[in-house]
């Protein structure tokens, strides 16, 4: 047992470390790939230093600001539309039967088909760029809204109908509460989408913002520059989950796994 | 990017098919009435009619390398491209993975690392080592769809049955043929499902790859979006867009069939 | 003894058409105003259906529910349920989960207090208020269901096999500690169950429903083989070795099982 923790312990510490041996190795001490193709581990090092120092005119704080400020509000708005949305079509029939099929044929076009269209409609400035992030965010908010309304177990509605409970009770005090982990869970998976388009689109489109940072290294040739973006683009977007579920188990505590006896 | 774990296909379950036609109907007359009661310029916003019109003329006159059918045939070439290598690499990776310890601690790591980092942030580096063309963007798919392919047959592994490895162990088996005879089969279900998962992901992926890593085609349905907007043609980015989207909405009914009929078969 | 419930004819058929079901048939008797009714009988013999009925969460097909003479339209809190799976709210706390029908209906603050505090002493879950449903175990969870129906003071509480996922030894306790709190705050109870055992220790009358469509096929006064002093106010353990108690139980399984057995048959 002893033998298999140090294994479980050991054995990743040591694939980690051959891994940055390989990728050292080839890229720095033996040469084997060229510096622009694939930067060495050093090279990364000093491409996430040079972005944090700023890059093309803007500096880390302004590319942050760039990108967050239109993420976030493309996922509020996603979620302004979306819940609310959601909630009706899994509570109302008709809602349900109106938007429905509206909402099945537009869910199969990609999220990142939308940015020629949004372009087009709103050109090239803030409003596209939210556009798109709102179009990508909506979809999982939306879809969990409804599920978790309609896998409310019959029985809890059945429990509160029979203590009392009127229409709007039920929908407040029972369906939301009882929605609300999987309504959670969509907005976890929204916000990393709509996090995934805004990078996409400033790939595409942009004058600041971690896309445009990592297409501006890829023109200029400065491969640990994109390197160096892409680590900032994973850490921040791990950071929102993180922060998400940690939102979700204090919020949700009473859902929070198998904690008998706390 | 796109997170898996959500129930899908289940919007408008309980409608019956005369229904979605009418509501569909309406909401085409909608999008009409739009045009015409705010008199929208077609540049913008074309009339239904118009994208029928304009899907018709595509079909028939080339816009690019040519008339529509090049475009989806190379949209597809791109697609199983990506998609073939992320399953000849994930599936057998996810079993080994999932049958050995050793690996799964060693590999898992690495994984955890890149994890994070959204398909299409790879785009630039596809691009330079591949050129803003078919390795490019078969790369954006096969990085896209590795996860949800690799992830669900390491699943599928893990969730064999012990009793039958244990079974198998004691009839003097050695690890390979372990998985080859019980592991693969009695996984198959669960791999399909990830395998739909891996085909929805990669369509999503691939036309992100084809407007952002495209640059050096002029073929696709990616193209054909871009080419819309770039020309001020809205009939043409929409209708490449309901192309799309019908084609990845036929992909998923195709595999939730297979997933189907396998499940009926054991 | 006057009855707090009548059944006057009412049925139920599910469906329309060549699809109809009918789960009851045309079915007429009360319920005493304070009395202990059991019903037994194979499973989909419609006495949850009945039940359901009886709470106004179905409306018959023909027919009306009285309670006190008024005819039965909808839910509330006159007419408790408890559910088999207890049916708790599982984001409230105990607390919370039994004081939900008082604050909706409007009772305030100062009496609710009160009146859940008793509860939660009479059925024994103090110290566990600030507790959510998922950290206590299955016994104490219908503990809190129990309190949360008998704090509103019903008229009439219904109860759908409310032991039946409890192991032996708890639901000896519950149906004792039912009986005890029951004995505090009297009102007609309708209560489901399989455990024919379980039926002749609780109940005043017994009745025993054919299969599907469910009518009334027997009913079993336990109170006349009883006599003064009945089963339900000892342990069950002291009971169960009683000649009477033993016969009735034997009657009582013939009359299910004949139901069972020509059921398989057909």
């Amino acid at each position: 047992m002893t033998a298999t923790k140090i294994l479980r312990l050991v054995v990743p510490c040591t694939a980690l470390v051959l891994f940055a041996l390989a990728w050292w190795a080839a890229t720095d001490a033996l040469r084997l790939v060229s510096p622009f193709v694939l930067p060495s581990p050093g090279d990364v090092l000093g491409g996430l230093a040079r972005v944090s120092r700023g890059y093309m005119g803007s500096t880390l704080l302004d590319h942050l600001i760039a990108s967050m400020s239109v993420m976030l509000s493309g996922f509020a708005l996603a979620l302004v539309i979306g819940i609310p949305l959601g909630v009706a079509m899994a509570w109302f029939p008709l809602v349900d039967r109106l938007f429905g099929p509206l909402v099945a044929v537009l869910r199969p076009i990609p999220p990142p088909a939308w940015i020629p269209l949004a372009i087009l409609w709103f050109g090239i400035g803030l409003s596209g760029r939210t556009f798109i992030v709102f179009v990508a965010a909506l979809v999982p908010v939306l879809v969990n809204s409804y599920v978790g309304v309609r896998e409310v177990p019959q029985n809890v509605i059945a429990a509160a109908r029979t203590l009392g409970a009127n229409q709007r009770v039920l929908l407040t005090e029972v369906v939301l509460p009882a929605a609300a982990p999987v309504i959670f869970t969509g907005m976890r998976i929204s916000v990393g989408v709509a996090w995934a388009t805004i990078v996409a689109a400033e790939l595409v489109v942009a004058e600041r913002g971690f896309g445009f940072l990592i297409m501006s290294g890829y023109r200029n040739f400065e491969a640990e520059i994109m390197a160096g973006g892409m680590l900032i683009i994973a850490a921040i977007g791990a950071l929102m989950n993180v922060a998400f579920l940690l939102v979700e188990r204090r919020v949700l505590r009473w859902n929070a796994g198998d904690s008998r006896d706390v | 990017m796109y997170e898996r774990g959500t129930t899908q296909g289940r919007l408008a379950g309980a409608a019956s098919t005369g229904w979605v036609i009418v509501v569909l109907a309406f909401w085409i007359a909608f999008w009409w009435g739009l045009i015409v009661v705010f008199r929208i310029n077609p540049d913008f916003l074309p009339m239904p009619g118009d994208v029928v019109a304009r899907l018709v003329r595509l079909a028939t006159h080339p816009v690019g390398e040519g008339p529509l059918h090049v475009h989806v045939w190379a949209s597809f070439q791109r697609f199983v491209g990506g998609f073939a290598m992320a399953v000849a690499l994930g599936v057998p990776l996810g079993f080994v993975m999932g049958y050995f310890r050793l690996l799964d601690w060693a590999l898992t790591p690495l994984f955890e690392l890149v994890r994070y980092i959204p398909p299409i942030a790879w785009a630039p580096f596809a691009i330079l080592w591949f050129g803003a063309n078919f390795g490019a963007q078969a790369f954006v798919i096969f990085i896209s769809t590795l996860p949800p392919i690799l992830i669900s047959a390491y699943g599928a592994m893990r969730a064999v049955d012990p009793t039958l490895m244990a079974a198998a162990r004691t009839l003097g088996a050695k690890p390979m043929t372990i998985i080859l005879e019980v592991g693969i089969p009695s996984s198959i279900p669960v791999l399909i499902g990830g395998l739909r998962i891996g085909v929805a992901t990669g369509w999503m992926a691939l036309i992100a790859a084809e407007i952002v890593a495209g640059t050096g085609t002029r073929a696709g349905l990616g193209y054909l979006i871009l080419v819309g907007q770039q020309t001020l043609q809205a009939s043409t980015t929409i209708g490449a867009m309901v192309l799309i989207g019908a084609l990845g909405w036929s992909f998923d009914v195709a595999l939730r069939r297979l997933e189907r009929a396998v499940q009926r078969w054991r | 003894m006057s009855n707090s419930i009548v059944y006057r004819d009412v049925s139920m058929t599910f469906g329309r058409g060549a699809s109809a079901v009918q789960a009851l048939s045309a079915t007429n008797f009360g319920i005493g105003d304070q009395e202990f009714l059991m019903i037994v009988g194979p499973s989909g013999c419609g006495k949850s259906t009945l039940l359901h009925i009886t709470a106004g969460l179905l409306r018959p097909s023909t027919g009306e529910v009285l309670l006190d003479g008024k005819p039965v339209t909808g839910p509330g809190p006159d007419k408790a349920l408890v559910f088999q799976n207890f049916s708790l709210f599982p984001w409230k706390t105990v607390w919370d989960n039994i004081e939900f029908g008082l604050r909706i209906n409007g009772v305030d603050r100062a009496d609710r207090s009160e009146r859940v505090a008793k509860y939660i002493r009479l059925t024994g879950l103090a110290g566990f208020e600030r507790h959510y449903p998922r950290q206590l175990s299955g016994g104490m969870q219908q503990r809190v269901a129990l309190a949360r129906s008998f704090v509103m003071r019903p008229r009439v509480l219904l109860m759908d096999e409310p032991f039946a996922a409890l192991d032996a030894q708890n639901r000896t306790l519950m149906q004792e500690e039912l009986v005890r709190i029951w004995s505090e705050q009297r009102a007609a109870v309708l209560f489901i169950t399989h455990a024919v055992e379980e039926a002749v220790y609780l109940a005043d009358r017994v009745i025993v429903m054919s299969r599907r469509p469910g009518t009334i096929k027997e009913v079993i006064d336990v109170n006349a083989a009883t006599g003064p002093g009945h089963w339900r106010d000892r342990p069950l353990n002291d009971v169960a070795s009683e000649p009477r108690f033993q016969e009735l139980r034997h009657r009582v399984w013939d009359s299910v099982r004949s139901e069972i057995t020509t059921h398989e048959d057909a």
